[in-house]
This record gives C-alpha cells, structure tokens and sequence, in this order.
C-alpha cells in the first residue's frame, strides 16, 4: 500500500517532532508546573502544593521587576548599537563595492567566537587597574587617569560595559545580514532618486531603509531574542553585579535555582520570563516583520 | 554593480580610511588577547600594561595544556560538537524537507513551532533537562550534552534547511520519479546531493552552536564531560586569575573556528543570510 503525500510527510516530520516534544515541550511543562510548588533544594525533597504564591513572591520582590528592566535595557542597548554600526559598516561596503571583499571575510571572526570567551577578553580589556582600554584612552588624553572610568565595577554604567562584548561579537551579523539585502536594491531606483538631486541622507531614509525594512526587521529580531536571553556574557564579566547592577532575568533566574536553591520561585520568574519573550517575539513579528505588506513609504 | 556603489575617488578614499579604521578597532582586542597570550604571566598583569609582549614565551600555552582536565574537555568538546551536528542533521533534514515540499496544515505547525522554539530561555529548559538526563541514565555524557545543544541546533537547522530546500525545483523530483523511483529515493539520491552546500552550511552552524555553548554545560555537565568554555570560566576561581593561561587556552579554542571560517567563509554568508533576505 502507498502512503499518501500527506501521510509521508507526517512520518518525515515525526523523528523532529518526537525529539522536540521530549527535549523541549516536555522540560517546558516540567518547568511552568514547578512554578505551582513550594520545592525543597534537595533532590527528591518534600513538593508542597502552593498554588500562585511563587508568582506573588516574584512580582512582591524588587529583584524581579529590576532585573526585567536590566533586561530591557541590555536588550535595547544591544539591538540599537548593532543596527546603528551593522548598518554603517553595510553602506560602507555597498559603496565600496566587490574591493570590500577582504574586508567583509575579517567581519565574520567575531561569529566565530565563544561569548564567554568575549566576555572574558573584554572583562581583561576593560579591567580597572591594568586594563588596556583606560590606559590607551589615557595615553590619548581622553582620561586623566586610568583610574577614571571603573567599567565595571560601577554600578551605573556596568550594564552598558558588560553589553559591549556583545556588540563587538555579532554587529558583523547585522552587517553581513544588511549588506546582503542591499545588493537586493534596484540600483535604478537609487539613481533615479541622484538625478531627482536628492541628497544621500534623503535617499538613506526614504529609499534605502524602506526597502531594507524586512531584512532590518527580520535581523533586529533575532538579535533582540538573543541579548535578552544573554547569560554567559554577563556572568563571566560580572555575575550579575556590582550590587545587581547587571543582573538580568536570565542571571536572576539561574541564581535564585542554583545559588539559593528555590526552584519554586524560579520556575515562577522563569515562567514569566518566557511568556513575556514569547509575546513580545510574536507581537515584534507581528507588527514589524509583515511579511507582505507595502503601505509604509 | 550596484547603485549605491560610489566611484569618485575622494570619497572611495574617505571611505576606504574609515573601514580600516573600523577593521582595526573591531579586531584590537582579539590581537591583544593574542599578543597576551604570549607574554610572561607577570606582564600580563603589569602596570601600566603594554600592548606588545617584551619577551615572548609560549610558557602559558604549555601551563594552559598542562592543566588537569584541559585536554579532556578539548576531546568532550569535539565529541559534544560531532554527536550534536549529527542528530541536528538527521532530524532536521527530513523534517524541513517534508515542510517545503508537501506544505500540509502540521507542516505550517510544524515549522512556526520550530521559530518559537528559537525563543525560549535556555535556563527555562535547562534545569528540568537535568533530571530526564538523570532518569535516562545518562547524566553527564556528551551524549546528553549534545542532546542539549541539538534543542538548539535543530530549530536552526530545519529553518536554514527549509530554505535551502526551497530552492530546489520540484521538476528534478519529478523526473527521477517518472524514472521509477520512490519518494524516499528521489529524496535521497535526487534532492540531498543537490543540496550539499546547504547541508554543509547547516552542519557549519551546528557545530558551532554547541562548540561556543556554555550554560548547557554548565548546568548538564561534571567532572567527566566538561567541554571547554567550562574550563576557562573555571579559571577564574579554582586558580585565581591566572589571564596568561586563561587568554593561551581561549586563543587555543578559538583556533579551529577561525581555520573553519577561512576556509568555508563563502558558504558561512550564505547561512547567515539565507533565513533572513529572501529577495
């Protein structure tokens, strides 16, 4: 007997689906139900049924609210620094055209490197008393003293110092991303725009980026999803401090698992945490990506 | 060419001027941790601290392999990275193929569930992943390990392979059945030749998804199969701050994946951008 298309492609589907089911869905209920127990740190400890106390034990303590901002802010730091170069470092290789070519080949290293080897390398460069950055900004005269800017080890800009290992590894993606969509440009709409004698910040707003929208969109969402679940970055350079300063969700909720044992009030934060990066994912898909649509000039 | 291509000399020049400067930031610190690597574990942390060894030595490379563990972890991660890439593939492979081709209702399922799988919190999965392990009796093996990071891979891996697949006309099938093979086989000796660049790619990005992983192996492993990202945070802790050894062994790490750019560098772009411009 023959299986119908539709049946072969169900079995060919099947291995995958089994795999994620047991592997992923099947850790993400376990995960979600122990939000709804009290959960001795032991293993094979006493399970108290607690109903909704976790929740309100999360949203209850400050912790949880500042570490759902760090989280936003690291994530927004991140996305708006990337785009800002990924998209310079693009225009700067479109307008050089196939001599650029050596230069894009360098872009790709970064990708290739582990973010905790990133963040350690970055916590050496930017460490107080002997890192290379104070000392080179000092020998140009943009410090006094090597000892003026404590990256991190200042609670109020420590966030932003921890994110900058995060930019240097994947601007190149944004970059390597956009440039790619701009060969996709028609070159006669740009040329048609010079003769019309506009100028090129007006062609880079009303034509390049309009036209650039999708893939920008598609790009900024994927490394949007990826800063705000960051750990390896932040916890090799900080682990999470000076006094929290950089503690996001995904730090706050491995230390409130690991360190002080409460995989109750985890689950809880952690439950919140993936609704909250679902739904704002699927809304930036929504509303940004529109795959399709073409009323936005 | 392309519109946006400038070619008055002046500004090719300005142009030309920034981009190194921009190579030069970009690439500062990935020399300075090489250059550190190379100098005297007292030079590393002088002060003020210099960019360029005084006297080079290989002594913390030799420190770094000496260690207890490292070579070990080096092994676990190849093994981890191989065992991972292969159960990506195998599953991935089948399933992105059936969701190009026969586009039914669980196909559509099938692959937006793929996408949202891309966006949950590994700590979210992580932790109960640890008592499956336990109760599979594999706790602390690569082959856990690299069922970890295959949760990863293999969401990429059927969406870089569904485009890759796309790409394929369906003529080429259609021929090889009409020659009197099956579904499978054409699949097998018509579509998957075709599409080993792709295939190649995916691998590419697989592997390295697990290579540069660390809070899988953070949470799933021990002493047995510690990778490599797991040693060098470790460093920092069990042996003070030693940077010399610590920058010796990242340089170590880092050497392979940049071997492996070099040389496939033209099929890595078209990954990247494969899931992303789609015209």
């Amino acid at each position: 007997m023959r299986l119908t298309d539709r049946r072969f492609a169900f079995f060919l589907m099947l291995p995958a689906t089994v795999f994620l089911a047991v592997f992923v869905a099947w850790p993400l209920v376990q995960f979600v139900s122990d939000s709804f127990f009290d959960i001795s740190k032991f293993a094979g400890g006493p399970r108290t049924f607690v109903g909704l106390d976790n929740y309100i034990d999360a949203f209850t303590s400050g912790d949880f609210g500042n570490a759902a901002w760090r989280t936003i802010v690291y994530t927004v730091i991140v996305v708006v620094f990337e785009f800002v170069l990924g998209l310079t470092v693009a225009l700067i290789f479109t307008a050089l055209g196939n001599s650029s070519r050596v230069f894009r080949t360098i872009f790709l290293y970064p990708l290739m490197i582990a973010p905790i080897v990133a963040g350690l390398l970055w916590r050496f460069l930017l460490i107080d008393n002997f890192g290379i950055v104070n000392q080179l900004l000092t020998d140009a005269h943009i410090l006094q003293d090597p000892g003026q800017i404590q990256w991190l080890s200042d609670p109020n800009i420590a966030l932003f110092s921890v994110a900058i290992p995060d930019i240097w590894l994947t601007t190149s993606f944004i970059s390597l991303v956009l440039f790619a969509g701009l060969q996709n440009i028609p070159g006669d709409v740009i040329e048609a725009a010079r003769l019309d004698g506009a100028r090129y910040s007006t062609i880079l707003f009303r034509i390049i980026i309009p036209l650039l929208r999708p893939v920008i969109a598609v790009a900024l969402i994927l490394r949007g999803i990826d800063a705000a679940r960051a750990f390896d970055v932040i916890l090799i350079q900080t682990n999470g401090g000076p006094q929290q300063s950089t503690e996001t969700m995904s730090l706050l909720v491995y230390r409130t698992m690991v360190r002080f044992g409460d995989p109750g009030l985890a689950s809880a934060m952690g439950t919140v945490y993936l609704v909250a990066m679902l739904a704002v994912s699927v809304a930036a898909i929504l509303l940004i990506w529109r795959p399709g649509s073409e009323n936005n000039r | 060419m392309n519109g946006l291509e400038t070619t008055r000399v002046s500004s090719r020049a300005i142009l030309w001027v920034a981009l190194v400067l921009l190579v030069v930031l970009y690439g500062f610190p990935f020399l300075y941790m090489l250059f550190t690597s190379f100098k005297t574990p007292l030079e590393t942390i002088a002060v003020p601290p210099t960019v360029l060894p005084s006297t080079w030595t290989i002594e913390n490379y030799t420190s770094a392999i000496g260690r207890d563990g490292v070579v070990a972890s080096f092994i676990n991660s190849v093994v981890t990275a191989v065992l991972s890439t292969a159960i990506s593939l195998v599953l991935a492979l089948p399933a992105a193929y059936a969701v190009t081709r026969f586009r039914t209702r669980f196909g559509r399922f099938f692959i937006v569930g793929a996408l949202v799988m891309r966006m949950v919190p590994p700590i979210v999965i992580g932790v109960p992943m640890i008592g499956i392990f336990r109760s599979l009796g594999i706790s602390d093996t690569s082959l856990a390990l690299a069922i970890a990071h295959a949760t990863i891979s293999l969401p990429l891996s059927i969406w870089l392979m569904s485009s890759f697949f796309e790409a394929v006309p369906e003529e080429l099938e259609e021929a090889a059945k009409i020659d009197g093979a099956s579904r499978l086989g054409a699949l097998w000796r018509v579509v998957l030749p075709v599409t080993a660049g792709g295939i190649a790619v995916t691998a590419i990005f697989a592997f390295l998804a697990s290579w540069n992983e660390f809070l899988f192996a953070l949470l799933l492993t021990a002493t047995r199969s510690q990778t490599t990202p797991i040693v060098i945070a470790n460093f920092q802790t069990q042996f003070g701050l030693d940077w010399g050894a610590m920058t010796a062994l990242a340089v170590l790490y880092s050497v392979p994946v940049i071997l492996l750019a070099l040389v496939l560098q033209r099929h890595i772009v078209a990954g990247l951008t494969a899931g992303a411009v789609k015209g």
